[in-house]
């Protein structure tokens, strides 16, 4: 096997820098943060290392297992593969952002009465493309449900209880 | 992810000015930047700048023509052909071949242009080895693990393309409308997508500084139907093995136009232009369907562990024939 | 108390240990099958679902800590090379990174495990540590890995375990004469006459059956965050097993005991890779002490699948002798596993063989190869998973050659006792669990051609049923403690120093402690995951955490009423017998009235809480504790594609005492999964020729998602196990996976009409079975 460790590209001169960082305006769960990032930030990292929501998980950080999925105006999408700087003028929906003000959204409360996580690591980005597909349908059948859940790996196996969690939320 | 200065643009027009500008040919557009930020974090792409198509919101949406014809802009996401009623209608192949695809989550995120762009997923090109796709001597998989290469030798690359949108828009013979700096310019999907060669080593052929604009879909003759069959190892967020693409239009139970395509078996969708001509002409019967189905799969040269696909190519061909005619299989 | 010690026999993944501890007082009467309990036994949400679903849950890899610097690992390419130099100079200068290590600059950083150099001057399995980065961000740390160059020598290596233990092998260890984890391997282990035994037979079946890599892919990876503050080090560590790690870190770093605080709140999954501090603990410790700030190093997820472990594959030969009739005459297992790097032991592959089916006549021999792969790791009943798997798809083999029915071949060699020692079960209801899943999923109707072809023989697709029994221990064991308290507003803490790795251990602890407090669950919080609290628990894994701990709590709980009672009572003047406590309020049991609250009582003392301590008592003597289950799966394979899909899974198990339902049957669902899983995609994939893994990650490792998840019915056979401890509960972590990828197996053989040779049952490989003639 050929030696790579050795990089194939130059490096860029220090004297670019400058044009690598950026400040961004953001808008999360209602509220604006403006942020000074690297251009090459994700919205995942900012998140968590910045603005300390750590709700959003990195299981992969190649949108290989659903663990960061947040929600940009009102779309799942996967946070470790969006960069900070294009989020401005996006509203973005963490987990944090779910339950407002203390009180529990019924998915969260349906999903905790059916035990729908177990480890608790995808629960976050589980809940959210749930928040997704009720808001786009509030009634799902089951090939709905499985549908949205596709892009959320979860490790433990709490499938059954999520696909429970969302038929009774779907008054089934 | 190496650092990089990063531009927005709000037309495809200023996009190629961007990279026109860029002498030293280091930037890299970016649209739904699923691929894009997974190779850059990978470090098979290095970009010193890149630019910010998004805002260019003209490239975004599906035209519906009152002449048949159908445009989709170059930023339209898969999602947004998944959920296009009256593009349902017109055209159902196409929310078919996007419904299985990657997830929700990228699905809303990806477009169509990056999807036609989107580099291969060959474990070799993707991991740390010097392939021959990236300038290297070998193709690490002709002889290693190649379960998921292609079946029709192209060329020293056996990479698939991944896409499951280029083996319909293949079916629908749509074109890709593109401008540069010489102005705009329409290729055909086998123009754009093509095996690599020592002179490109690379699966597309779109020029550095030229930019997707839409792709144009030619009006279907009446009566045409179209299916997109695919084949995973689990149900769910998988590449194909093989997937199929028919749009296939019956007369009085007579071929009267058949297109088939695959995807998953070469470097780029293929045509399977020897069926085509086959079913022409022909009243469709399941025999019919199964020889020109054994006629996509002619000249295949699997590899040691991709045999499995001849037999899921020819059979997912005969699948897609017969049920894009409204038969049964 | 009087301090008693103990030899008890304690089980832990399959290996059955002797083991001295101590003993404190006596535990009390065992809640018996009858006992009528308020609290244990519902179906009771999790008491911790709150933070995990609002996202509030700390885990390790959450720690924000002012100054935190970030590690990334640089790992190697090749499977076997000496490192001649590296350069770090470029790395360490680049921006935000504060410091580069390697072998040339960690003389003292060392495994506890292995004794061996984490950097090692050769390195022997692609994904071992060559280099670690520090700096201020993750995205300057893992640039800095680019700035690194390393030469590498490459050495002679082999990955295919056959090969590695032929005499000629290039060695993964020079100072080792073989590829073999130790002298005793090849293990053999034999009773009755076997060659009398095959003699005797009139029908002789060999079946030779391969499983595959598993990678866990717990979502949470591998890792840790180290604080030190003077000489005390906290390490939030992704552990399930914070003594364990404690004990690690103190021996790589020299430290005393005390020094080291290991913190689990919660973990992202860890299956049984996570035993121990791990390389990334301990080097984030020694990081953050060298460099004086705190550190953060979890593996990425190539790391994770290169250097955290996976279930050894294996090659499993069986032959098998029968009489006509089924009768089992002789069994001969040769197994051989390829445990990689390092190993230390070789799970118990040949566990099933040895004891799952009545046979006098049996001999296994266990050959464990070192390779120059990652080092395996525990995953979920490692080595029964396995040898379940390919036993039960070598019955099949036997009942199609005998003609037989495949599960009157199981009920033909009941195994009515432990035949290895010829010790009696506790208690054993496997014919039961065969009875009641039979019937659930219509065994009878097995071959009828509507169910076979549900479209007709026309059309491609063919369903099967098939099954596979499990056994596993999960009676846990001493030493587990615990402490409960009351407070002096009748709240109540319990305290201990397991871990809830996602299981819901929290909820049935507290379950536990509200059953004998009688104060709602509301009222009490459970203390885990912290060494701090000083009161020992297992790790949890091997399904022993709540049969260990949640006697200890029992105990403990039970003391602190009394002692609470007996306080009350000298306050309210009334006889301690008299009193009674119920949903946190006291009780006259003589009137039936009630009193007053727990804490109108206790809120008199000035400031007294009662503290009261209770332990795990020791197994008993003499009888063998184990669950036992079997699972159906219905399939359905188009054997035009090869693509098989599971439609229905019917689990019946017996582990003892069901404290909560609702968090059981996420457990049995969730092993479930995982062996479907095992049993359809799941494979680490190597290149010989390069010796390397090409899908360290979660696009070509494919685990299962919600879409391939059949209908699960679950059946819980049992009640309390008397005889296991004194709740009466058996762990249910492990049992559901065992059974799950050999019933798929010998449902797919039985849809296509072909033995099945391996797992995992890709397209390719179930069309390789329908044209091989």
């Amino acid at each position: 096997m050929p030696d790579q460790t050795a990089g194939r590209h130059a490096d860029t001169p220090a004297n670019e820098q400058a044009a690598w960082r950026r400040s961004a305006r953001l808008t999360i769960n209602g509220a604006d943060y403006t942020v000074d990032v690297e251009t090459r930030a994700t919205l995942l990292d900012t998140l968590r290392d910045e603005l300390g929501l750590t709700g959003a998980k990195l299981g992969c950080d190649m949108g290989q297992c659903g663990a960061c999925t947040v929600l940009v105006d009102g779309a799942p999408m996967y946070g470790c593969l969006l960069l900070t700087i294009e989020q401005e003028g996006r509203a973005i929906t963490t987990i944090e952002g779910l339950a407002a003000a203390g009180e529990l959204d019924p998915i969260q409360r349906v999903m905790i009465e059916q035990d729908a996580l177990q480890c608790g690591f995808c629960t976050s980005g589980q809940a959210l493309a749930m928040k997704a597909l009720f808001d786009h349908e509030p009634h799902p059948s089951d090939e709905e449900i499985d549908r949205a859940l596709a892009g959320n790996l979860c490790r433990c196996g709490a499938y059954v209880k999520l696909r429970a969690a969302a038929r009774s939320l779907a008054g089934r | 992810m190496r650092a990089f200065e990063h531009r927005a643009v709000s037309s495809a027009e200023e996009a190629v000015a961007a990279l026109q500008s860029d002498t030293a040919g280091a930037s890299c557009l970016i649209a739904g930047g699923a691929d894009l930020l997974s190779l850059m974090k990978a470090d098979l792409a290095a970009p010193t700048r890149i630019i910010d198509l998004k805002p260019a919101h003209a490239l975004r949406g599906v035209t519906l023509a009152p002449d048949g014809s159908t445009r989709i802009g170059a930023l339209t996401t898969l999602a947004e052909i998944e959920r296009h009623a009256a593009l349902a209608e017109r055209l159902p192949i196409l929310p078919a071949a996007v419904r299985d695809a990657a997830t929700p989550q990228l699905r809303n995120m990806a477009t169509v242009g990056g999807n036609l762009m989107q580099r291969n997923r060959c474990w070799y090109f993707r991991g740390p080895y010097d392939c021959w796709l990236k300038g290297g001597q070998q193709c690490f998989a002709r002889d290693g693990q190649n379960k998921y290469s292609a079946i029709f030798d192209d060329g020293p690359c056996v990479a698939v393309h991944p896409s499951d949108l280029a083996p319909a828009l293949l079916a629908l013979e749509a074109t890709v409308e593109v401008v540069g700096p010489a102005g705009q310019r329409a290729l055909t999907l086998p123009a754009l997508i093509s095996a690599p060669t020592a002179a490109r080593r690379r699966e597309t052929t779109l020029p550095a500084n030229e930019v997707i604009v839409a792709i144009n879909i030619p009006a279907q003759p009446a009566g045409a139907r179209g299916v997109y069959l695919k084949l995973m190892d689990r149900q769910a967020w998988a590449y194909a093995l093989v997937s199929a693409a028919a749009q296939m239009t019956l007369v009085d139970g007579r071929v009267a136009r058949a297109r088939l395509a695959l995807g998953g078996v070469a470097n780029a969708p293929r045509r399977a232009q020897a069926a085509e001509a086959l079913l022409e002409g022909q009243s469709l019967t399941p025999e019919l369907a199964a020889l020109a189905a054994e006629r996509a799969v002619e000249g295949v040269q699997p590899l040691a562990h991709n045999g499995y696909k001849v037999q899921m190519a020819r059979e997912l061909a005969r699948r897609a024939i017969l049920e894009a005619a409204g038969m049964q299989w | 108390m009087p301090i008693r010690i103990v030899t008890t026999r304690v089980e832990f993944e399959g290996v059955v240990y002797e083991q001295r501890v101590v003993m404190e007082g006596d535990e009390p009467e065992v809640w018996g099958a009858d006992a009528e309990l308020r609290v244990v036994g519902k179906p009771i949400p999790r008491v911790d679902g709150r933070e995990r679903a609002t996202g509030a849950a700390q885990y390790s890899y959450d720690m924000l800590l002012p100054g935190l610097l970030v590690t990334a690992g640089l790992r190697s390419p090749h499977p076997h090379a000496r490192i001649a130099r590296v350069d770090t100079a470029r790395a360490e200068a680049a921006p935000g990174v504060r410091a580069v290590y390697t072998r040339f600059n960690t003389p003292d950083l060392v495994h506890p495990a292995s004794g061996r150099p984490i950097f090692a001057e050769e390195v022997v399995h692609q994904g071992q540590e060559v280099a670690i980065a520090l700096a201020e961000t993750r995205q300057q740390a893992i640039e800095a890995l680019r700035l690194i160059t390393v030469e590498y020598e490459p050495l002679p290596f082999v990955v295919d375990p056959e090969a590695a233990i032929a005499p000629d092998a290039p060695r993964v260890y020079s100072e080792r004469e073989r590829n073999q984890i130790s002298d005793e391997f090849p293990k053999t282990y034999e009773r009755g006459d076997v060659a009398a035994g095959f003699a005797e037979a009139e029908v002789i079946t060999e079946t030779r059956f391969t499983t595959a890599a598993n990678l866990h892919n717990s979502l949470e990876t591998h890792g840790g965050v180290a604080q030190w503050d003077g000489h005390t080090l906290t390490l939030w560590s992704s552990t399930q097993d914070i003594f364990g790690a404690r004990q690690q870190i103190a021996n790589a770093l020299k430290l005393h005991q005390n020094q080291v605080h290991v913190i689990k709140r919660y973990m992202g999954g860890g299956f049984g890779s996570k035993i121990g501090a791990g390389n990334a603990g301990i080097i984030a410790a020694w990081a953050a002490q060298k460099l004086g700030r705190p550190v953060k190093y979890m593996f990425s997820r190539e790391e994770e699948n290169l250097a955290a472990g996976y279930r050894e594959p294996t090659a499993q030969s069986y032959r098998l002798g029968a009489k006509r009739d089924g009768t089992l005459t002789a069994l001969e297992l040769r197994s051989l596993g390829n445990l990689g790097a390092w190993g230390g032991w070789y799970p118990p592959v040949s566990l099933p063989a040895k004891e799952m089916y009545l046979c006098p006549n049996v001999r296994t021999v266990d050959t464990g190869a070192l390779t120059n792969l990652g080092t395996f790791a525990s995953f979920r009943a490692p080595g029964v998973v396995e040898g379940i798997s390919g036993l039960e798809v070598a019955l099949d083999d036997l009942a199609r050659a005998l003609h037989m029915d495949p599960l009157a071949l199981r009920r033909k060699n009941y195994a009515p006792h432990y035949q290895v020692l010829d010790q009696p079960y506790a208690v054993k209801t496997l014919l039961t669990a065969y009875d009641q899943a039979a019937e659930r999923i219509d065994w009878a109707s097995r071959d009828a051609e509507e169910r076979r072809y549900p479209r007709g023989r026309a059309s491609t697709l063919r369903r099967g049923v098939g099954m596979a029994s499990q056994l596993w221990g999960g009676d846990g064991g001493p030493p587990a403690q615990a402490i409960a308290k009351v407070l002096p507003d009748g709240s109540a803490v319990i305290m201990t120093g397991t871990q809830d790795i996602g299981t819901g251990t929290r909820t049935v602890l507290s379950q536990i402690a509200s059953e004998e407090l009688g104060i709602p669950m509301s009222a009490i919080r459970v203390e885990l995951g912290e060494t701090e609290f000083g009161v020992f628990s297992p790790a949890s894994g091997g399904s022993m955490t709540l049969a260990s701990v949640g006697p200890a709590v029992r105990m403990a709980a039970l003391a602190a009423r009394r002692e609470m009672l007996e306080i009350i009572s000298h306050l309210a003047e009334a006889p301690v017998d008299a009193l009674d406590v119920r949903e946190g309020v006291i009780v006259n049991r003589e009137t039936g009235k009630d009193m007053d609250s727990i804490g109108s009582y206790l809120s008199l003392l000035e400031g007294h809480e009662v503290t009261a301590r209770g332990m795990r008592g020791p197994n008993a003597d003499g009888v063998i504790v184990r669950t036992f289950g079997v699972q159906f799966a219905e399939v359905e394979v188009d054997i035009a594609t090869g693509v098989t899909r599971v439609l229905r899974i019917v689990a019946a198990h017996d582990c003892g005492r069901i404290v909560n339902p609702l968090t059981f049957s996420s457990q049995i669902e969730g092993g479930i999964i995982q062996g479907l899983g095992m049993a359809l995609f799941e494979q680490r994939i190597v290149d010989e020729r390069l010796g390397v893994s090409v899908n360290p990650n979660l696009g070509d490792y494919k685990v299962p998602t919600i879409r391939d998840i059949p209908q699960i019915e679950i059946i819980s056979v049992g009640a309390a196990n008397e005889l296991a401890n004194t709740i009466g509960a058996l762990g249910a972590g492990e049992p559901p996976i065992i059974p799950t990828a050999g019933a798929i197996a010998n449902a797919v053989a039985h849809a296509i009409g072909r033995p099945v040779t391996g797992l995992p049952l890709t397209p390719d490989r179930v069309l390789a079975l329908l044209n091989d003639h």
